[in-house]
């Protein structure tokens, strides 16, 4: 009972503290965007609030949180409830396999805890992708329930959108999963210890640069961003499927797009970049005589690896307009779809010839 | 029939920028160039403002001359000239003086004002100004129907300096104020 209830007791304080890190991420992003955009664009962005207008994420939640709730008439309330939490609670709910840093345990007393890693289940990256799945239905009910044409055109878009773009973020990974021969992260980002050549997107015999881009792609179609912002095309559909949504809600439908967002990075950190490994073996703390510090050095890696995914999706959205709807089925079906599966078979044969020669 | 050889090459070429996505790749090159060169064009408006060109076209205002008489002469040419009906002048005659008129009400309807500076243009006796001002933001549209005091009191604020009532006024501005013998008259 003790150890049942000491078990509980860490893993919920880890729960907490992830919770906690995706937040103050996601809040961080808020003002990370709208900074970088600015910067990209010849702009500053926010300025007003604080110094450099860095206080500007707690202005935001203060006036979503006093903002008046509406529920539309006509709307099916209970459905208009739920779809705020579906699409939050499955964008928070992955978080829970991603290895933030070193596979180490912790021993407190009799047993063994590890910091690190909320959960190490044996089918880690299946489990991401089923709850980015259910992450759709919020998006589709939240577009539904609203009783406007608006929302229900953005919903149907982005449930098409999302299950184009998942099976190719599905069959993107699958090359790293035949290499590493396991669906946990942490097994994962274990096998690419090492050099920097050892992460999957340089690692031998196949190397999956092109399973990466696909996954980029993808990752940035999935999470409904720009180019691919189509559910929310603010100039075709409003603001699409949230255009009813106001105040906590919103903030709820915010929150989870970018919480997809940092999920989706993580997942391509772990996956392609070596998660928390550093580029070389072993860490600089590690090598100053500080070996029980060196989870800094590899939880910062992990942040870097992370942030500069995120990076990359400002990046995008200050240089590119949005696609075409049949674009974007084409970009998805005719061209992201064989190259993801003529990586699998590639680095299907590469792995299998190379175990055959040795 | 195969195609010639440079066609081919620039078929490939296109082709290799097609798939290592060249064009997104110069573009994304663009956008981190500015970001790296950042040099903003905003400016922190409440905080700072633009210095305004010298013939700035804002608030509009009634003028006075140096003795404190209103200019206006109530020609309605201002009226006349407004393209979107802003103004609205109310002529009389002024007491005990026959021959002159002056306006005893005029209204500036602001909403509609579009700043073309038409009326400042047509007016005889240069009783309209264009001042500098631009913060007329208000919470009750209402706020901007002026009238001749609000009118004048942009005037006074805006222009210091007021030009000299002349003893001898240009022919055209006599029209509003004395009647000349060779200017055609109204029939009586």
């Amino acid at each position: 009972m003790t150890e049942l209830g000491l078990r509980l007791a860490v893993s919920f304080t880890q729960i907490a503290a992830v919770t906690c890190i995706v937040i103050v991420t996601v809040l961080l992003l808020t003002l990370a965007e709208r900074k970088v955009l600015g910067w990209m664009q010849d702009r500053m962005g926010p300025m007003e609030v604080g110094p450099y207008g860095i206080l500007q994420p707690f202005a935001d939640a203060i006036k979503l949180f006093f903002k008046e709730d509406i529920v539309p008439a006509g709307a099916n309330k209970f459905l208009f409830t739920m779809a705020p939490i579906l699409a939050l609670i499955p964008a928070l709910i992955g978080f829970a396999v991603i290895p933030w840093g070193p596979n180490q345990s912790l021993e407190i007393g009799s047993f063994s805890i590890k910091p690190f890693i909320i959960s190490d289940i044996n089918i880690g990256i299946l489990y991401i992708l089923a709850f980015a799945s259910i992450g759709a239905y919020g998006i589709i009910l939240g577009g539904w329930s609203s009783n406007s044409k608006y929302s229900l055109l953005g919903g149907l878009r982005s449930a098409a959108q999302v299950i184009s773009y998942e099976l190719n973020v599905g069959l993107s990974i699958v090359g790293v999963l035949i290499m590493a021969g396991s669906l946990s992260l942490v097994q994962i980002t274990d096998a690419q210890s090492g050099w920097f050549w050892n992460w999957y997107v340089f690692a031998f015999p196949a190397p999956q640069i092109f399973a990466l881009v696909v996954y980029v792609i993808s990752a940035v179609a999935e999470t409904n961003r720009v180019p691919f912002d189509l559910p929310e095309a603010e100039s075709e559909l409003v603001a699409g499927f949230f255009t009813e949504y106001s105040g906590l809600r919103f903030a709820f439908f915010y929150l989870a797009e970018y919480a997809n967002m940092v999920l989706v990075s993580c997942v391509a950190a772990a996956m392609f970049l070596g998660g928390w490994n550093a580029p070389y073996p072993g860490t600089l703390i590690g090598y100053l005589g500080l070996p029980a510090f060196a989870w800094v050095e590899n939880t910062m890696w992990f942040a870097v690896k992370t942030y500069s995914f995120l990076f990359l999706f400002f990046w995008l959205r200050a240089t590119l307009p949005r696609l075409r709807y049949d674009q974007l089925m084409r970009f998805g079906w005719k061209v992201m779809l064989p190259i993801a599966l003529a990586n699998i078979v590639v680095t299907a044969l590469a792995v299998f010839f190379h175990q055959q020669m040795k | 029939m195969t195609p010639p050889a440079t066609t081919r090459r620039t078929d490939l070429l296109e082709w290799f920028k097609t798939i290592t996505f060249y064009e997104i790749l110069v573009g994304m090159k663009s956008t981190l160039s500015h970001l790296l060169h950042y040099k903003p064009v905003t400016l922190q408006y409440p905080h700072e403002k633009r210095t305004l060109p010298d013939n700035y076209r804002g608030m509009l205002a009634l003028l006075r001359y140096d003795d404190g008489t209103e200019k206006c002469v109530g020609c309605d040419l201002c009226e006349a000239a407004c393209p979107s009906r802003v103004i609205r002048v109310v002529s009389a005659e002024v007491p005990g003086e026959p021959t002159k008129r002056y306006s005893k009400e005029y209204y500036m309807d602001m909403t509609r004002c579009l700043f073309c500076g038409m009326c400042v243009d047509a007016c005889p006796v240069d009783a309209l100004g264009m001042t500098r001002e631009f913060e007329w933001a208000v919470y009750d549209k209402r706020q901007l129907h002026l009238n001749k005091e609000q009118l004048l009191a942009i005037g006074d604020r805006s222009y210091p300096i007021r030009e000299k009532r002349l003893e001898l006024q240009h022919p055209n501005t006599a029209f509003f104020n004395v009647a000349f013998k060779h200017i055609p008259q109204k029939p009586e």
